[in-house]
């Protein structure tokens, strides 16, 4: 019997180990769902997790490059959308205060870009795209929406140049809002303006609004120049050194308004009148 | 033997990842070369039907363990192609099966007759077996002859 049965192993050894192991198999898929192969199946998930980060690492290495490449270019496009979207913004908060002044002032507005800059040896000068053909004349003042920015000094056709607060030779009669003083605003330094001919006697303090004077001739009165920065007394003077910061920012200026302002006639001719009979 | 053991170990472990990475690169849907059942069948054409039998379980084990993660379905394919294969299994003659252009042919009658007994399991619920049959039968029989083709290329055209 056992010959026999060893002689039937030998000769259908290949065909029982066949039918085990295909059983076996069966018995492995119908226990998928099993709980007592989930464990085993749960450690073949993390070790291909596993295997497949390493893997995913060695391919990211080779593509560091060209992934570095990209990113570089991504970034200068946003380093110039940044730049757009800062200047959007900027022109935005101007055009907005501009449009507010526009509902304020009541004299005709003309609306112009900024398209040049000149600064040297304390000249300080804007250059307008709006010109003769905009009707616009010497002398006009200039604002934005922050306030005073200079006054027409030149046109062209289509052009004009603008002298700013900033420009050595800018000479505007202006008035403390809070303390009734009045005096003329000249250029300072460090982008500072400077408020002359203050008596001493006025109590001045820092953060005092600026605005034009009514005794000026060349802009009208009430537009805003700036605020007190600093104010002290210097002895051996009557007047005190009032240091102004200019309400426009003249660096990023890059709209403005141009008004049409002339000073009542009849009070120019009775002054003018006035001072000849003194004569 | 030790020695030998572990070669066929590494070269099938070797076989499961080139799987792995196949089956995510190589596969034209969802149909990819088996590459396990052709280790398993190159094993049983050196080593003989018993040998390839059991190397095949383990190595359907281990490819469903870390690679389909449904075990058994693996173990079945690769434990037939294993048997259909050891039938051309010669003991005088293992290079020129193992080697040469008949391992083409020889895989490929292995993995069709495997994957063909397979269908139920692999159709999951899909009742269009004709359909599953000319896809992942004919399909991944194709598909793998051609590796087939490579590897024997690559290993035994000097035996050609």
């Amino acid at each position: 019997m056992f010959k026999w049965l060893s002689e039937f192993y030998r000769v259908a050894k290949n065909y029982i180990v066949f039918a085990l192991l295909l059983s076996f198999s069966f018995f492995l898929i119908s226990t998928n769902n099993n709980i007592h192969t989930r464990g085993l199946q749960t450690i073949g998930l993390l070790t291909t997790s596993y295997l497949e980060d390493i893997v995913k690492s060695v391919v990211n290495y080779f593509s560091l490059s060209s992934r570095n490449e990209e990113l570089e270019r991504e970034n200068a496009q946003l380093v110039d959308l940044t730049a757009k979207i800062r200047r959007a913004l900027l022109e935005n908060g101007q055009l907005r205060s501009m449009l507010k002044l526009r509902s304020e002032i009541t004299a005709p507005l003309i609306p112009a870009n900024v398209i040049g800059r000149s600064t040297e040896e304390g000249k300080y000068f804007l250059t307008l795209d709006a010109g003769e053909k905009d009707n616009v004349y010497i002398g006009d003042p200039v604002v934005s929406g922050e306030g005073l920015v200079g006054t027409v000094i030149a046109t062209s056709g289509n052009f004009c140049m603008v002298r700013t607060l900033l420009d050595n030779d800018s000479r505007i009669a202006a008035k403390l809002f809070n303390a009734s003083a009045d005096g003329i605003i000249v250029s300072g330094e460090f982008g500072e303006l400077s408020m002359k001919n203050v008596s001493r006697r006025y109590a001045i303090s820092r953060g005092d609004i600026v605005e034009t004077s009514s005794l000026s001739s060349l802009v009208p009165p009430g537009i805003v120049i700036g605020s007190v920065s600093s104010a002290a007394d210097e002895t051996g003077n009557i007047f005190k050194k009032i240091k102004i910061q200019p309400a426009v920012d003249f660096s990023s200026l890059s709209v403005a308004f141009i008004m049409h302002y002339s000073r009542s006639s009849e009070a120019s001719g009775l002054e003018e009148k006035e001072l000849k009979k003194k004569r | 033997m030790t020695k030998k053991l572990l070669g066929y170990f590494a070269l099938g472990m070797a076989a499961i990842v080139l799987q792995k990475f196949l089956d995510n690169f190589a596969a034209i849907d969802m149909v990819s070369p088996q590459l396990v059942i052709l280790f398993v069948v190159f094993v049983a054409l050196r080593e003989g039907q018993l040998f390839g039998i059991c190397n095949g379980f383990i190595a359907g084990f281990f490819h469903d363990l870390l690679v389909t993660h449904f075990l058994g379905v693996t173990s079945f394919i690769a434990v037939i192609a294993s048997f259909v294969a050891g039938f051309f299994y010669k003991e005088s003659d293992v290079e020129l099966a193992a080697k040469t252009f008949n391992f083409i042919w020889i895989s490929a009658i292995s993995l069709f007759v495997s994957q063909f007994f397979a269908l139920p399991i692999v159709s999951a619920g899909e009742l269009n077996y004709f359909y599953i049959f000319l896809k992942f039968t004919l399909g991944t029989t194709a598909y793998t002859s051609v590796f087939a083709m490579i590897i024997v290329f690559i290993n035994g055209r000097k035996y050609v």
